[in-house]
């Protein structure tokens, strides 16, 4: 069976579609420049107007975030050799690592089901919206220390952000069901962050290069992840850092100052990325 | 004698639009309801956000952002499903104003929460029973409506009498809308 499975090979029926990020970052509409700014914009909670739909299209977002979980998780267990890091084998692990990815493809796979399920429940079809494959993207790191850092860290973390702010949408909108099924997912998500952190520190405990390298890694892919702003701190993040729970998850918090850094960065680029597109629109018109 | 529907602006640069493609989805709703025009469409090309308002009822004028418009699965990308469930569902709110037994509606920027949702779920589900459906529109108003009165079984008695609703009136939009709200506090 084939190592290191490439994104474009993903099976999926012809129910989804895929949009690449540069596409979305790249678009030169925005938001801002919508004539009624009036909480159109700004963290998930009823008092949006869009507010219904915005849940149902973070739900689908999730949905097809737990497929790539999976295939990530799977991955993983298959790509690399069992035992210790030699000449050889620099990208062997341990069978217990293994095990963790194993109960992850378990969890991910339940998380697929409550998606699905959820999605009905909140009126979306499968493929309504778009795909965007970035997140199993960071999953086809050849080194298994990125990739876990990658993957467990920086977008398990972000599931966290992403459940506990659907978590507490739920729970304002009055909305017992979605509110009790990302409770429970993310305490999964929890879990899997902290398996990221865990072997992190485990697999670079004499390697301070791997694990500085692994660390960078892991801000690359957060960064992306920020999507133009999409999760921090600031009040007009869709999504909010849940520094309680990544807390326990074994971040430290000058990690997560750093991460509500890189959410502004991250806004004020694409910001600027709108602002140079709808310039060259306006200069071709 | 003037055109019947105007869009503007008459081409579009940030999206992949056409306005005679867009004219003639509307002329053909607007046959479909029963209403006449003229009508102006504005589309607010610069956003992607989807909101969609009826500005003015003489002359008929709607404003659009291309949100409101595209595919939601292809950026950029027209949708005549999801434009007809747009547009179909503002004309629809259009034809209940211009019918004196409808009652007198506050204006669409008064609107609550909950009023908007009880009338979309009216207009939503008369434009199905049309042949205009759209994914799993039922449910998706259905959603919408209980989380702007609450998770209850009046809230959804209410919402299927609003859907399955002819003839209703604004005063009758109002009761049900609040029955389904007063159930949940």
């Amino acid at each position: 069976m084939k190592k290191l499975f490439p994104v474009e090979e993903l099976a999926r029926d012809d129910r989804f579609r895929r949009v690449a990020i540069a596409e979305r970052i790249t678009d030169g509409r925005s938001p801002a420049n919508a004539k009624n700014q009036e909480k159109l914009q700004g963290r998930l909670t009823p008092a949006r107007p869009d507010a219904p739909d915005a849940a149902r299209q973070l739900m689908h977002g999730i949905f097809t975030g737990e497929i790539q979980a999976l295939e990530g998780a799977g991955r993983t267990c298959w790509d690399f050799p069992v035992g210790k890091v030699t000449d050889e084998a620099p990208d062997a692990v341990p069978f217990e690592l293994k095990l963790d990815m194993a109960r992850q493809c378990w969890d991910e796979a339940r998380h697929c089901e409550i998606s699905v399920k959820l999605s009905d429940w909140m009126g979306t079809v499968i493929g309504e919206f778009s795909e965007a494959t970035f997140l199993y993207e960071a999953a086809c790191n050849p080194d298994p220390v990125l990739r876990l850092t990658g993957v467990n860290r920086a977008l398990e973390g972000l599931a966290i952000d992403v459940f506990n702010t659907m978590r507490e949408f739920g729970d304002s909108a009055g909305d017992p069901v979605l509110e009790f099924c990302e409770d429970w997912m993310l305490a999964d998500e929890v879990t899997h962050v902290k398996m990221g952190s865990d072997w992190l520190r485990r697999l670079t405990a004499t390697d301070p290069e791997r694990q500085a390298r692994a660390l960078e890694f892991q801000r690359i892919v957060d960064k992306l992840f920020s999507l133009g702003g999409f999760r921090g701190e600031d009040d007009d993040s869709p999504v909010r850092l849940a520094r309680r729970f990544r807390e326990l998850a074994g971040f430290d918090t000058d990690e997560m100052d750093e991460l509500a850094e890189i959410s502004r960065e991250s806004r004020d680029e694409a910001t600027r990325y709108q602002e140079q597109a709808l310039a060259a629109a306006d200069g071709g018109a | 004698m003037g055109q019947r529907v105007t869009v503007e602006p008459a081409t579009f640069t940030l999206v992949d639009f056409d306005a005679a493609e867009l004219e003639a989805l509307v002329e053909g709703l607007l046959d479909q309801l029963g209403l006449d025009g003229p009508l102006t469409l504005e589309v607010d090309e610069r956003t992607p956000l989807g909101r969609a308002v009826i500005t003015s009822l003489d002359p008929l004028v709607l404003e659009v952002e291309s949100g409101a418009l595209q595919d939601a699965r292809s950026l950029r990308s027209f949708s005549a499903v999801s434009s007809t469930n747009v547009l179909g569902r503002l004309l629809l709110r259009v034809r209940d104003r211009l019918d004196p037994a409808f009652g007198e509606p506050p204006a669409d920027t008064d609107l609550t929460f909950p009023q908007a949702a009880a009338w979309d779920a009216y207009s939503v589900g008369r434009l199905v029973r049309l042949g205009h459906d759209r994914f799993d529109e039922r449910q998706r108003r259905l959603y919408q409506f209980r989380t702007r009165h609450g998770f209850s079984d009046v809230a959804d008695a209410a919402f299927a009498a609003l859907w399955d609703g002819t003839d209703l009136t604004w005063a009758d939009i109002e009761r049900l809308s609040g029955d389904a709200a007063a159930a949940a506090a």
